[in-house]
């Protein structure tokens, strides 16, 4: 359907997409991903021409977009965008947004498209809303209007850039559930997200994009279970895991407590995990703290879903020392609490560094 | 965290909200001491709207009831329940302390 082949983009002397090329078939959906500024929009944004190529080609169905004869209007019909920040027209209603699109650039009768749009609506939830305006809807309902704008054209493939990440929590999993639904009907969909879980489960294939290129792509298992690229797989397991320094004993347990909170609810553990994770934390922390004044503290949370395991890495500069050494403590209550919640706990000195492994009970 | 006094016909109910950390109970400890100070002998503790406990909250909890036993007191807890419960049992505080399943119960097993 789309035939991509050595495409790259510069702005400027800044090189943001080097040598990219792909296939994507009638009925396929992408997932890319990757770091920040790693040009994951950049590459939507060529597919559909909002930023032109500087060399490479574009070819849908056989057609070569980038030719200076190539009808970019048609092209854009055919595939459709879905931004970050909506992007609907605060002027018009609901209804309006979903109509314009289909009477102005198709020439379609009004009665005909009001009629697929009202379907459209409903299709997502938000029938109830056709005479309302964007401003006043809220931040889901008002992407899941412009997922339905985009239908309204009949689009061939959609691109996703990024369509949760100006969203409230709460409200991103009204969008995923519309998308899933499209991709459950066979819609061609490239959808760049930082939702992962959905990633996995929403696209056949996985592109992983760093350093202006394709760095790695597969199926969803090969890239989040078995990535075999180096970055790729620092990736992966970062967005698995949670990393906090610690330079001082007047630490603000609970800014930390809530990055934790938000590390749990995006790796979806259950709540009395998340409480003795808390709690692990918390005690682990009090048994560090007369080191604090002289020493740098890195604490990593480490979430394997395969393996169903949770795993605490505290690493701490200064002399070789076990801090959980009952000698050194002045009493045993932090330790009863650590070892009841722990499977395991280890100690090791590791590049003049010591650290303590702690391995979390399930449950 | 928070703490509610209440004057009981016999005691002092203290019920403690949100959370017993690290954070916490100094705030706790000093509160207490102070009712103590002020010539209350008699608790009931509340742990009815408690959410968490750690080894800080229950060192204080110790300290207190300790200063309080100096003083001839006497301290029940109330409505020790979910993960704090938890937390009691793993540490041996659950036999170290007086408990009670309601704040009535705690009153009434309380000297007149």
């Amino acid at each position: 359907m789309i035939t991509v082949e050595h495409l790259s983009k510069k702005f400027g002397d800044l090189v943001v997409l080097k040598d990219i090329s792909i296939e994507i078939k009638k009925g396929e959906v992408i997932a890319i991903i990757g770091p920040s500024g790693t040009g994951k929009s950049t590459f939507l944004r060529c597919l559909n021409l909002l930023d032109r190529p500087s060399s490479g080609s574009i070819s849908i169905d056989g057609v070569d977009i980038l030719d200076a004869k190539a009808d970019v209007p048609k092209v854009r019909q055919k595939m459709n965008m879905v931004f970050q920040s909506f992007n609907l027209f605060s002027h018009l209603s609901v209804l309006e947004n979903l109509t314009i699109g289909p009477v102005k650039l198709r020439g379609m009768g009004t009665r005909e498209v009001e009629q697929k749009a009202m379907h459209l609506l409903k299709l997502v939830g938000l029938a109830e809303k056709a005479d309302n305006y964007p401003d006043e809807l809220s931040g889901g309902q008002k992407q899941r209007v412009a997922i339905a704008r985009c239908l309204a054209m009949d689009p061939e493939i959609i691109l996703f850039d990024e369509p949760t990440s100006a969203l409230d929590p709460t409200m991103v999993s009204e969008v995923l559930s519309v998308i899933r639904r499209l991709a459950k009907e066979g819609m061609t969909m490239a959808i760049v997200t930082h939702e992962m879980d959905f990633a996995r489960d929403v696209s056949n294939r996985v592109l992983y994009m760093d350093e202006g290129r394709i760095y790695e792509e597969g199926t969803p298992r090969q890239i989040f279970e078995n990535p075999r690229r180096e970055k790729t797989r620092a990736f992966i397991d970062r967005i698995r895991s949670f990393n906090y320094r610690i330079g001082s004993p007047e630490y603000d347990l609970y800014a930390m407590n809530a990055e934790i909170e938000a590390f749990c609810e995006k790796q979806i553990l259950p709540r009395k995990t998340r409480h003795n994770l808390l709690l692990l934390v918390e005690e682990l922390l009090q048994i560090y703290n007369p080191y604090l004044s002289a020493t740098l503290l890195d604490l990593t949370l480490a979430y394997s879903e395969k393996k169903e395991t949770l795993e605490l890495v505290c690493e701490s500069t200064g002399e070789a020392i076990n801090p959980l050494d009952p000698n050194l403590l002045p009493d045993e209550l932090g330790l009863t609490i650590i070892d009841s919640l722990a499977q395991s706990i280890a100690y090791s000195r590791v590049n003049d560094k010591n650290r303590i492994t702690v391995l979390m009970n399930k449950g | 965290m928070d703490l509610q006094i209440q004057k009981e016909s016999n005691a002092t109910a203290v019920t403690i909200t949100g959370r017993l950390d690290a954070v916490t109970a100094p705030e706790y400890e000093k509160k207490f001491n102070e009712l103590i100070a002020g010539a209350e002998t008699c608790f009931v503790v509340d742990f009815d709207q408690l959410d968490y406990i750690s080894s800080a909250g229950l060192r204080v909890l110790l300290a207190t009831a300790k200063r309080l036993k100096v003083k001839g007191g006497q301290i029940r807890f109330a409505n020790v329940k979910g993960a704090v419960k938890e937390v009691f049992d793993i540490s041996g505080f659950g036999s170290i302390f007086q408990m009670d399943d309601s704040v009535e119960a705690a009153l009434a097993n309380l000297p007149a």
